[in-house]
């Protein structure tokens, strides 16, 4: 028999040995970075993946004991910002997405380029004013400035760490309580803390600092705080709720308006439950409800356009019309997983949520015999809630042209909803299969069990023990590794390089005048990183500007003085710089065209072979 | 007092908060980064000072708004709560003008003043219950 004290003394073990792996897979993860690279995948050390594959099962193993939730829940979350962690540490600035045009908008804020708000009035229409301010962009910049100050350190670091590190604390945290208030068991709930990262599209999300991702958390939060509110009569619940409601949409509409979806729905299916007897009329009018919060964010993303001109999304059947039965068909089953995704990715992308489906199903059916169920309530509002995502995604993406966003950004919120009753589907397979091999009825799971179980039933033990906390926690390794495995892309262009960093940074330093640079799309990210976006003073032209994109090719094909001052009065400015990057252009054309600068009479600005070792070159002229 | 509702010693420490005297702590913190930022610039005297400023609001928020739940979530919910108030008093500065360092230091003297009072008024709304 092992005794109540050896027993701990494992457990303790084995969670030092978990926080080591976790910090070991960080280390690796570092000597992974690299300043010229296209995909993590590319440049990760060759001992990280089954580093992070022991990891994953041990701490697998772990959920399972009966540990205090507060433990579990810490090895989670530091292992949930190691996952999240592989663009910020790998990549010399992130992925070359949103989040660098974010940290572009951010770095005005931070360096006081320009001064924003109300005063003086801005020219713009009023409603285009009280869109852009609401728009996330606005609170990622004001807390992403607010801690650069607080820590003292540059901006850039802690836009590149902000979602990564938020999302690694508090989403595992939101989805253990999410889960707890559906199933009152810290097993089930650890479970599905971990489980969130084994679906791709949150790990995604949860790598990448962008609004959006913040407006994904401050969701989850409202969610569990709707849960509360279905059986609670405290109005600070529901405050708290409207609060995280509110800091969603702040963050981005999408979620805002998901959120208070959500709300609306919880209040109706609140009003619904305090009636007395349920008679046809008020399970109608519960319907009604559901359609009426189903149509809010259609409605709301084909009327944005009266805040934002520039909107053109309507409803639409052009779809229809346009595609294939058999692609409207797979659009209505899968979404966007039809386009190019082999059957292993598309699994992984809708397995999580495929198996809460049927549990919750099952679990509708089962309630029918227990009307007194004490979790009903939260059953049938979660799945409410789901079946609302379903909806909403398939309407933007079937009926709706022009949405302003990927409608795919639904399926977080899908996921995050089906990670409970996936846990607890999972759950259920390992007590089952526990009961199967007769072990002890009470905590079937428990390493810490082994102490109570006498000589003969050793064998049965240890078949229990291999079949539950081995084979399951293989099973589910296997699952989130593999998750990882796809959440990150396999096949990108070229990141943002240290030397184009670099050369932004010599370029900002070693001016002395209002400059304009005419670069690349990834010269650009670089300098917006390092200056801002539209700096008026350090200027480049922004990624989706036509005028600057038109410049670039006219240099790059004969760089010429007089496109250089072109470029100085189109920006009003003194100095104009033309960047251009080896890798980006190819060896040939890149030689053509410094040759041909250099016959052309533009001078080379910085060191004289170029920025990293030779691969990018700077040229200038001035007024 | 319920054992759920149980307050570590340093959370119940800082919640009674007598004579204001982690308010005023926490003002001086604002200081201290304020002059941190403009004098000293380093990152481990604005980490230290950040952190405490963090321990106190964290506290003071947590009991205001969640109180009812386990201590780990009361403070992990504080976290939120004090990142969702720093986003806020931010996001108004950036919109109503600007978020310089001198703006900045206001959105931490209100998110300060914001914790504290929220705190206070959990206590007081708690003494009338009793």
């Amino acid at each position: 028999m092992v005794s109540k004290v050896d027993g701990l003394r494992v457990l303790r073990f084995a969670e030092i040995l978990c926080l080591a792996l976790i910090a070991l897979s960080f280390y690796l993860l570092y000597l992974s970075r690299s300043g010229e690279v296209h995909t993590v995948w590319e440049v990760l050390n060759p001992s990280f993946v089954p580093t992070l594959f022991i990891t994953t099962f041990l701490l697998v193993a772990l959920l399972l004991t009966s540990e205090k939730p507060a433990y579990k829940l810490l090895l989670i979350v530091a292992y949930s910002v190691l996952v999240h962690s592989f663009f910020s540490v790998v990549f010399p600035a992130g992925d070359a997405s949103g989040q660098q045009i974010f940290l572009g908008r951010t770095r005005l804020v931070y360096d006081n380029a320009v001064v924003h708000g109300w005063f003086p009035w801005p020219e713009d229409t009023l409603q285009l004013r009280v869109f852009q301010s609401f728009r996330g962009e606005n609170f990622q910049a004001g807390l992403s400035t607010v801690f650069a100050r607080m820590f003292s350190v540059d901006v850039f670091w802690v836009h590149l760490f902000l979602v990564p590190v938020l999302w690694g604390v508090f989403t595992p945290v939101a989805t253990y309580l999410v889960a707890f208030a559906l199933a009152r068991n810290d097993r089930v709930a650890a479970l599905s803390a971990l489980l969130f990262c084994a679906f791709p599209y949150s790990i995604y999300f949860g790598a990448i600092s962008v609004p959006n991702s913040l407006g994904f958390i401050f969701f989850f939060y409202c969610l569990y705080f709707t849960l509360k509110d279905l059986d609670s009569k405290d109005s600070k619940n529901t405050f708290i709720m409207l609060a995280f409601s509110f800091f969603s949409f702040l963050s981005t509409y999408l979620t805002g308006i998901m959120s208070f979806s959500l709300v609306l729905f919880a209040l109706a299916f609140k009003s619904y439950r305090s009636e007395k007897s349920s008679t046809f009329s008020s399970k109608i009018s519960l319907v009604v409800s559901f359609v009426f919060v189903a149509s809010i964010l259609p409605l709301s993303v084909a009327y944005l356009r009266f805040l934002r001109p520039d909107t053109h999304a309507v409803f639409s059947l052009d779809k229809f019309r346009r595609l294939p039965s058999e692609e409207i068909v797979g659009l209505f089953l899968v979404g966007e997983l039809i386009n190019g995704f082999d059957l292993k990715t598309a699994l992984l992308f809708v397995a999580g949520s495929t198996l809460a489906v049927f549990y919750m199903m099952y679990l509708l059916f089962n309630m029918k015999k227990k009307p007194n169920d004490t979790f009903r309530a939260q059953v049938f509002f979660l799945f409410g809630s789901f079946l609302l995502m379903l909806v909403d995604y398939r309407i933007l993406k079937l009926f709706m042209v022009g949405v302003p966003f990927n409608e795919e950004r639904l399926w977080v919120l899908r996921d995050f909803l089906a990670v409970p009753f996936a846990s607890l589907v999972i759950f259920l397979v390992i007590s089952r299969i526990a009961t199967f091999l007769k072990a002890r009825s009470a905590s079937p799971v428990s390493l810490m069990d082994v102490r109570t179980l006498t000589k003969g039933s050793g064998i049965r033990a240890v078949g229990l023990f291999a079949a539950v906390n081995v084979l399951v926690a293989l099973i589910l390794s296997v699952w989130v590794i593999s998750s990882v495995g796809v959440a990150y892309p396999h096949v990108a262009s070229l990141q943002v390089t240290w030397y184009e960093l670099e050369a932004a940074k010599f370029i900002d330093e070693n001016s002395q005048e209002r400059y304009v640079v005419i670069g690349d799309i990834w010269m650009t990210y670089a300098g917006e990183m390092i200056v801002g976006a539209n700096n008026p003073g350090a200027y480049y032209f922004g990624e989706f500007n036509r005028t600057g994109y038109d410049l670039f090719v006219s240099m790059r094909e004969n760089p010429s003085p007089e496109l250089m001052l072109l470029a100085m009065n189109y920006t009003d400015t003194n100095v104009a710089y033309f960047v251009v990057t080896e890798s980006r252009l190819g060896t040939e054309a890149f030689n053509g065209t410094v040759y041909r600068a250099l016959q052309n009479g533009l001078n080379v600005f910085g060191p004289s072979g170029g920025f990293g070792d030779g691969k990018l070159y700077v040229f200038y002229y001035e007024k | 007092m319920n054992d759920a509702f149980r307050l570590t010693r340093v959370e119940k420490l800082i919640v009674q908060d007598k004579r204001l005297s982690f308010t005023l702590v926490s003002y001086v913190l604002v200081l201290v980064i304020y002059a941190n930022l403009n004098v000293v610039q380093s990152p481990i005297l604005g980490v230290a000072a950040s952190s405490v400023f963090f321990l106190i609001d964290v506290v003071f928020l947590g009991y205001a708004f969640f109180e009812r739940e386990e201590a780990f979530f009361r403070v992990m919910l504080g976290i939120i709560a004090l990142v969702l108030v720093l986003g806020f008093f931010g996001w108004l500065a950036v919109i109503i003008y600007d978020l310089d360092i001198f703006r900045f230091t206001l959105v931490l003297f209100a998110t300060a003043t914001f914790s504290s009072f929220s705190s206070k008024m959990g206590r007081i709304r708690k003494w009338f219950q009793k």
